[in-house]
């Protein structure tokens, strides 16, 4: 088990050095350095700002300066654009929030989601069934692009309950509405794929075993149906957490949270390339390491692994 | 006794003249046949047809197009831009004046036309990486699908935004960067149907006969994936189409003055306070229903051509 862990993380490095690079090369593939497209400056100036962002090294020195002072640092450079702070600052500025609502939108999708799905199942052809395969298809194509809008005209402009954007600290008025709209589509998902391999494995063999023995409809489900059911949801989990993390920043945007997606969208629309490459990095390391964790659990919930 | 036995053989003789006329009927046909039986998928391909018709004929006959500001209207869009079918803006305009009908239908046809370019570039990669990776096997394999686990894991999202920050935001980039990173599923899915077709008999039949190995997999082995490429196909478009929404909801995808279902929302929602619900709730319908028949059509073709 420990030697699984061990590869299982190990083997995450080659794809973490991939988004480096990537990123860092998309970087500097951009016409121009980060401090040339606005007024003409004079060549020593310019030399003298790329000499102390260290822009006048070759390119693998710059890669490797990069990786290194990530790695045993944890330092992502300064920002090009914001001229007193650095990405750290940034970072630790936004990082919180992002973390706050994206984990309470992953809590509502899973359990809702899980319990959604379970009862379908359990209550299979009953209007209960109905309406959550009709909850389902429906979320379907309601992105959080679209839910925020829709939920924002609802409960802000026309029932005045909750506050239309804004962080506040994190008070639960001001929680809601982005956890509403970013999870309702991975709960659907997840709602969905639930109740398919719920009906699977009440349909097989054991389960059949346990009704003949006289167990209670509770016992079968709780304590027989439910392991073998949500281990393939497992395995949805990684790319909704993947899809989550993207969905932050249209929740930042459009609520004005202040989490990392505001500075990357506004990064993108400024070109300040250092906190581009920073946020991606990040949220490249938070999938990367998430994805592992869901592949060890995988291993070691599923009884057909042996390691 | 005789007669009846003739009666009999001319019978006989007359319907196996009528059997040499029967046709046999292809895997295709009868996938067409299932899929004609499933009614939410014929209804959502006519309204899809006719959702294309519309976006790309209508604008011809259009009083306004989508890109020309109204002057009478601007400035007092929740009084003057409403849908009104006198003035020519069925949809309304928006806060700068701009007929909300004419651009929706642009914005149609780009958010379809990304949907299928971008596909188109996905599928071309996915099948060939993929049935490359199945038939090859061994170490070329293993190094190429650990390279998708690698792609699987990043969030393409965020490359694809850098990559058009860098890049310019011209249209083809969009369709490209889209389609570059969504090509991952459909190389999975063939790399696993092509090791299953890779040892069929007809297969040992083609190399034995001398037959080269792109010859092989070009002529044998990617036919026989039709099947399972078209239903993924069908369950891409709406994927990239999302995909897409998404980036220009942010502002960093298609720009002015085109424009697409994402970009429309995303200027529909920034006016929301001020009272023009049009603005927001026709180019949502448009989003929602086409993303619905793309649904509905890709379960029609998964049933139809992949009966369990």
């Amino acid at each position: 088990m420990l030697k699984f862990i061990i590869v299982r993380f190990l083997s995450s490095i080659p794809t973490l050095l991939l988004l480096i690079i990537v990123s860092f090369v998309l970087m500097h593939l951009a016409p121009g350095g980060p401090f040339t497209s606005e007024k003409e400056l004079p060549p020593e100036v310019l030399a003298n700002i790329n000499a102390k962002y260290g822009l006048d090294k070759s390119w693998p020195e710059q890669l490797w300066n990069y990786i290194t002072s990530i790695i045993f640092h944890f330092d992502f450079g300064p920002s090009f654009k914001y001229k007193d702070i650095s990405v750290n600052d940034i970072i630790a500025q936004g990082f919180p929030i992002t973390m706050t609502y994206g984990l309470w939108s992953f809590f509502v999708a899973t359990t809702v989601g899980i319990a959604l799905g379970i009862t379908a199942a359990v209550k299979h052809n009953t209007w209960i069934d109905y309406f959550a395969v009709g909850v389902s298809i429906g979320a379907q194509v309601l992105p959080n692009f679209i839910m925020a809008p829709i939920l924002i005209i609802i409960f802000t402009l026309w029932l005045d309950l909750l506050p239309g954007g804004g962080w506040n600290n994190g008070a639960w008025q001001n929680i809601i509405l982005p956890v509403i709209a970013l999870s309702t589509s991975f709960m659907a998902s997840i709602a969905r794929l639930t109740r398919g391999s719920m009906l699977e494995v009440l349909n097989s063999n054991f389960i059949r075993t346990a009704k003949a023995k006289g167990l209670p409809a509770r016992t079968i489900i709780f304590r027989h149906a439910i392991k073998p059911a949500l281990l393939p949801i497992m395995s949805y989990l990684g790319p909704a957490f993947v899809g989550m993390i993207s969905g932050s920043v249209v929740i930042d945007i459009y609520f004005s949270t202040g989490g990392m997606g505001q500075f990357f969208v506004e990064a993108a629309l400024s070109r300040d390339y250092s906190l581009l490459m920073g946020v991606t990095i990040l949220f490249g390391v938070l999938t990367i390491i998430f994805s592992a964790v869901v592949d060890i659990l995988y291993a070691w919930l599923d009884p057909k692994i042996k390691l | 006794m005789f007669f009846m036995n003739r009666k009999k053989l001319a019978d006989v003789a007359d319907r196996l003249l009528d059997q040499q006329n029967i046709k046999g009927r292809s895997l295709w046909q009868d996938a067409y046949v299932r899929f004609r039986k499933n009614k939410a998928a014929v209804t959502s391909v006519v309204i899809l047809t006719i959702m294309v018709l519309v976006s790309f004929i209508a604008p011809f006959f259009a009083p306004w197009d989508y890109e020309t500001i109204d002057w009478n209207l601007i400035g007092d869009a929740r009084a003057a831009g409403q849908p009104n079918i006198e003035n020519g803006h069925y949809f309304g305009t928006d806060n700068l004046g701009r007929d909300i009908f004419a651009r929706t239908l642009q914005g149609t046809q780009i958010s379809l036309l990304v949907g299928l370019l971008g596909t188109a570039v996905a599928v071309v990669i996915g099948l060939f990486y993929g049935a490359i990776a199945g038939y090859f096997g061994g170490r070329l394999d293993n190094v190429m699908m650990r390279f998708v686990d690698i792609l699987m894991s990043i969030p393409t999202m965020f490359i694809i935004i850098i990559a058009m920050v860098v890049f310019g935001r011209s249209i083809f980039l969009l369709f490209l960067a889209i389609g570059l990173f969504a090509w991952m599923d459909m190389a999975r899915i063939v790399r696993g149907q092509t090791l299953a077709i890779k040892n069929k008999e007809y297969v040992e039949a083609a190399r034995s006969a001398g037959v080269g190995n792109i010859r092989i997999i070009t002529r044998h082995i990617i036919p026989n994936l039709l099947g399972i490429v078209v239903i993924y196909t069908s369950l891409l478009i709406p994927g990239l189409i999302l995909t897409e929404s998404f980036i220009s909801f942010l502002g960093l995808g298609i720009q002015e003055p085109l424009t697409s279902w994402g970009a429309l929302i995303n200027e529909g929602a920034g006016q929301i306070q001020y009272g023009t619900p049009w603005q927001l709730g026709f180019p949502i319908g448009f989003f929602v229903v086409g993303l619905y028949c793309f649904l509905f059509i890709g379960d029609g073709l998964r049933d139809a051509l992949d009966p369990k």
